[in-house]
């Protein structure tokens, strides 16, 4: 019986290569997208799982609660913590001290920019992080000992049995060796805890600054702190031991404030602290400690995965019954032959469920292909584990499944169940363009039209931001890392090199970088009301302002013929002005502010600049300040280029910069591009909308086209009449069109107010930002009626030319 | 007002080649009443649908008052068609989801009428037919003579010079087929050329002139008196 439904299957589908093609192709593609951005997701949930005692390893954080402030809490630890908890409790197994830094490693007469990270011995009891070579019991023991990635091996030696050999690398000042004591698998995607070199803690403990730290309970070296709880420990959710903890360690905190008066107490908001255990799974999606993502995002994209799908499979379900429409008459046939309704029923899901499997493998090997574009597009490493996701292939099976049986049993059930005496009369419609499968086409363009939307009006905010003037001219700049080398020197004489050479415009120095991922230094300093407010502070060199194109509104730049001007002149911005002092730019000039602790010396305002912003644009200009430190030690080289090809003048600052410091590489930023980098999310976010919504126009397209070729089948002998009574191509052809411009008109009524609130929300992040257009909206829904008419148009062109004699015949 | 001479058309699907019309002359005056008859698939239809300007001969002459149409286009045929000539069928073709009044209206759209003047006409025309009381109705909740009663208002509707009727009794009882034929009777009285397919001699003695068909060809021509 089996046999025969799929052989009968086979025929059947064979026969309506177009729309069967359509049918598979659709839900393919659905599915491909689908897979992908279930990976995605997935990808992002199983962060930090594949550690065998994932469920017993937590990150020890420090948590803020209290008035006036959101609660959240940061992963930056304090050095002693780690080992007074292994002490303290009993039921800590094991605790380690991450700690990440730059460095430079030499292999052969190369050099390399690359990080490394100092671990406590119990780093390989608590992670799961398997060696390929070298033993975990022993790797970290000497301090001398380094684990290196397989993937870093490549990199340097181009094989990966390379323990026991040598390798420099420079943290401070100079060049040391290492020996390689273990080379570790390549660390998944989904691990928080990522390392290139690894090498033991030991190795820094004797550095004054982490000595320090290891006595000062409140310095902080950008460490990080993990514990392997025993099993069965409830330690983490035990909050009350933790907080003993703190107590103990921190007892200041416990007396009482101040005693005045209640009222002065309301003024000062009251926030507490206290250390907490963060499950290491939680660590990637948890958006309230800091460098956590926010899980609404994944969601987002999993509900727009899902919508695609449910696209897909209504597309499946209704050209399915476009599909069958034509076969009432076989149908009825059958019927009279005494054909049970069971095995009619057997017949259309052994149709479906073909043609769904066929679309499902076809969907996975599309989704395969397409990875590494996705890849491109997420900013990810994923890939088709298996064995990372084991689920996977059940979840697919399971899926193939349900939408053969969701798209199969529509029409299975309601065509099997056909008065056949009606069908073989043709009193009765298919049920097609019915209720059901109109809402479900609307459904589709209300997805795809508010999809669209959202891109163009995330894509309109990218480019407003972009090319929002920030204050400053950050076109044509290159940024030079000066990090590592011995800048106080080299950096006059490499400005001396250059700054005369054609098409170098001018040179300057920081101790920031500015852009994304430079980070900010700041102080604070009390306003005129005696509240703390936080400066920005940006040491450059004497032309910084000029050569960034910063204009100042009052006083005058600095000058290095006046002593004065590198002892405790600035500059400070607008924002400043009126934030922190509280007064015009021209009273602000020779005003004097003071650091809040009072352990800086006081500056004196020379000028005031214009407002601009180094940050990204989700903030408003914060206040901030310049000044010319005594002994200027940039991290960052300025250079300002010619607009124009970039590549001669990069090659002359490299060589030059190779004659001045042979032992580190020349890197360097485009400034642009490090602001650029801002948006990053943004982009990728408004390239994944886009190409859901694009995917998910077309394949509403698809479901448009199949339901015009039902109606054009449905309403065959209609057309035929309508043209005996002198109907043209173009009467048919809007007589048809008619109806689906109606769906599209009503699903843009739907999306767009949909759109509206959930793009105008999204913008309220930024401090600069677009006022949402009723063009879009127009332009979305002209575009969307423009492929729809096309779509529907070749149906209906087809219908109105067909020859009247020919439908009418049919009696 | 017709005038064909060797008409021919032949019907080709992949293996058979069907001679449908096999240089068939004949000659239609104006006010003439003809009835074609002959056995199922002498090519009847195709003989209507051609003379409807429905559909284009392979061969042969075709002069529609005087002009030659046999090489007409799509366009053009259809442009000839909506000003002279109106259809009746035996499963009279009728739209489900239109009501009587819109069926009746729809040449009248086609022609480009202005909406109050296409009010008038169709309720002359439904008054006349009989069926006003019906003109919200929709076709499937009519009997078969009213139903055709319809389609042949909708057919004069438009004033046509012609009317061609395929078996227009073929689905009636024989009261409901003698009030069809009888309207039609009636219109040609007023000057209206009909020429009626039947495979009822009752019916065809309606008619001025019976042509029989055979294979495609005319075989005789029996003149009523
Ligand atoms: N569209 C068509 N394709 C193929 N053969 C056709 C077509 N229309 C009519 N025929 C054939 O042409 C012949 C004449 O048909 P028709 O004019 O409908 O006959 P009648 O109306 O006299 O019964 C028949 O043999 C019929 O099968
Ligand atoms: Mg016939």
């Amino acid at each position: 019986m089996i046999k025969h439904y799929v052989k009968i299957a086979f025929r059947n589908l064979a026969q309506q290569k177009v729309l069967t093609g359509i049918n598979a192709f659709g839900l393919s593609v659905g599915i491909a997208c689908f897979s992908l951005f279930l990976l995605y997701a997935v990808h992002e949930f199983s962060y930090d799982r594949f550690h065998t005692n994932a469920g017993r390893i937590y990150r020890v954080v420090e948590w803020w609660q209290g008035e006036g402030r959101a609660p959240g809490g940061s992963g930056g630890m304090y050095t002693p913590v780690a080992e007074a908890m292994k002490r303290d409790f009993a039921d800590v197994e094991y605790a380690v001290r991450l700690k990440g830094a730059d460095c430079f490693m030499k292999a052969g007469d190369r050099i390399f920019n690359t990080s490394i990270t100092y671990a406590d011995n119990s780093f390989f009891n608590i992670f799961t992080f398997p060696l390929i070579y070298g033993n975990a019991k022993t790797a970290l023991q000497q301090p001398d000992q380094l684990v290196i990635t397989k993937e870093k091996a490549l990199q340097l030696y181009g094989t990966t049995n390379v323990v026991g050999r040598i390798l420099e690398i420079k943290t401070d000042s100079a060049f040391e060796p290492y020996t390689i004591s273990a080379v570790a698998e390549n660390i998944p995607a989904n691990s928080s805890v990522k390392f290139n070199l690894l090498c033991s803690f030991e190795r820094i403990i004797n550095h004054p600054e982490v000595q320090k730290s290891n006595k000062d309970w409140y310095m902080t070296i950008g460490l990080e702190a993990f514990v392997q709880l025993k099993p069965g420990s409830r330690l983490a959710y035990e909050q009350n031991r933790l907080d003993l903890f703190r107590k103990k360690y921190y007892s200041e905190e416990q007396k009482p404030r101040k005693k005045g008066k209640k009222a002065e107490k309301k003024k000062e908001p009251e926030i507490q602290t206290s250390f907490r255990l963060q499950p290491i799974r939680d660590i990637h999606t948890n958006p309230q400690i800091e460098g956590g993502t926010d899980p609404k995002n994944i969601w987002l994209l999993i509900t727009i995965a899902g919508a695609v799908l449910l696209i897909a499979c209504i597309n499946f379900t209704t050209l399915a019954i476009g599909r069958s429409a034509g076969r009432a008459k076989e149908i009825g046939v059958r019927k009279v032959m005494g054909s049970q309704r069971t095995q009619l029923i057997g017949q259309f899901l052994a149709e479906s469920l073909l043609l769904s499997v066929a679309s499902a493998i076809t969907g996975l090997i599309l989704a395969h292909a397409l990875l590494p574009l996705f890849n491109q597009l997420a900013d990810r490493k994923l890939s088709f584990s298996l064995s990372r996701f084991p689920e996977l292939p059940w979840l697919l099976v399971g899926l193939t499944l349900l939408v053969a049986l969701l798209a199969g049993s529509y029409p299975a059930l309601v065509l099997s169940s056909f008065k056949p005496i009606l069908v073989l009369k043709q009193k009765i419609r298919v049920g097609g363009a019915n209720l059901f499968t109109r809402s479900l086409v609307t459904l589709q363009f209300v997805l795809s039209i508010g999809l669209i939307i959202s891109t163009i009006i995330i894509l309109q905010q990218l480019s407003y931001i972009r090319s929002k003037n920030i204050g400053f001219n950050k076109e044509n700049v290159v940024m030079i890392n000066a990090q590592g080398i011995h800048s106080k020197k080299i950096y006059p004489l490499y400005k001396e090199a250059i700054q005369s050479q054609s098409g170098i415009l001018s040179v300057t120095a920081s101790e920031m970088g500015l852009g994304s991922g430079e980070g900010q230094m700041g102080w604070g300093f009390t306003d005129h009301l005696g509240q703390v407010k936080g400066v920005i502070a940006y040491p450059g060199d004497y032309n910084f302002l000029n050569a960034m194109g910063i204009q100042l509104v009052a006083g005058r730049n600095f000058n290095p013929s006046i002593a004065s001007d590198s002892m405790g002149a600035v500059i400070v911005n607008e924002a400043l002005v009126q934030q922190v002092l509280g007064t015009t730019n021209e009273k602000a000039l020779g005003m004097e502010i003071r650091n809040a602790k009072g352990d800086a010396a006081t500056k004196k305002i020379i000028g005031v600049s214009r407002n601009f912003n180094f940050e990204d644009l989700t903030h408003t200009v914060r206040p901030q300040m310049f000044y010319r430190p005594a002994i200027l030690e940039p991290s960052r080289i300025f250079v300002r280029l010619q607009a124009g090809d970039p590549r001669r003048h990069l090659a002359l600052l490299d060589a030059n910069w190779k004659k001045l410091v042979p032992d580190a590489p020349f890197e360097y930023h485009f400034l642009d591009e490090k602001f650029d980098n801002f948006y990053k999310n943004e982009k990728r976010w408004s390239a994944i909308a886009g190409w859901a919504g694009g995917i998910s126009i077309f394949l509403a397209c698809l479901g448009l086209f199949g339901l015009a070729a039902l109606a054009a089948v449905n309403r065959t002998k209609e057309i035929g009449i309508r043209k005996v009574m002198g109907a043209t191509v173009t009467n048919v052809v809007a007589l048809l069109s008619k109806e689906f411009i109606m769906l599209i008109a009503i699903a843009l009524l739907v999306a767009s107010p949909l759109a509206w609130y959930v793009m105008h929300d999204w913008l309220q992040a930024y401090a600069w930002r677009i006022n949402i257009t009723w063009w879009v909206f127009a332009v979305t829904g002209f575009f969307a009626l423009l492929v729809a008419v096309t779509t529907v148009s070749v149906q209906a062109i087809k219908a109105a030319l067909t020859n009247p004699v020919k439908s009418l015949r049919t009696e | 007002m017709i005038k064909i001479r060797d008409l021919e058309k032949i019907y080709r699907t992949e293996e058979v080649e069907t001679v449908a019309l096999n240089k068939i002359s004949i000659d239609v005056k104006e006010g003439e009443f003809v009835a074609i008859m002959g056995p199922s698939g002498c090519g009847k239809s195709t003989l209507l649908n051609i003379l409807g300007l429905l559909d284009d001969p392979d061969n042969g002459s075709f002069l529609f008052n005087n002009i030659e149409v046999a090489h007409f286009n799509e366009r053009k045929r259809a442009e000839l068609r909506k000003h002279n000539i109106g259809f009746v069928f035996q499963s009279f073709n009728l739209i489900d989801e239109l009501t009587v009044f819109e069926n009746v209206e729809l040449p009248l759209i086609y022609t480009g009428v202005k909406s109050g003047e296409r009010k008038k006409r169709v309720e002359e025309v439904l008054d006349k037919m009989q069926i006003m009381h019906r003109r919200n109705h929709y076709p499937q909740q009519l009997s078969g003579g009213q139903q055709q009663r319809v389609a042949v208002a909708r057919a004069v509707v438009n004033n046509p010079k012609l009317i061609l009727a395929d078996e227009p009794t073929g689905n009636l009882d024989s009261s409901n087929g003698n009030e069809v034929m009888s309207l039609l009777t009636d219109l040609n009285e007023q000057g209206t050329t009909i020429i009626m397919v039947t495979h009822s001699e009752h019916d065809a003695r309606y008619s001025h002139r019976i042509i029989r068909m055979l294979d495609g060809q005319t075989v005789l021509e029996n003149i009523m008196v």
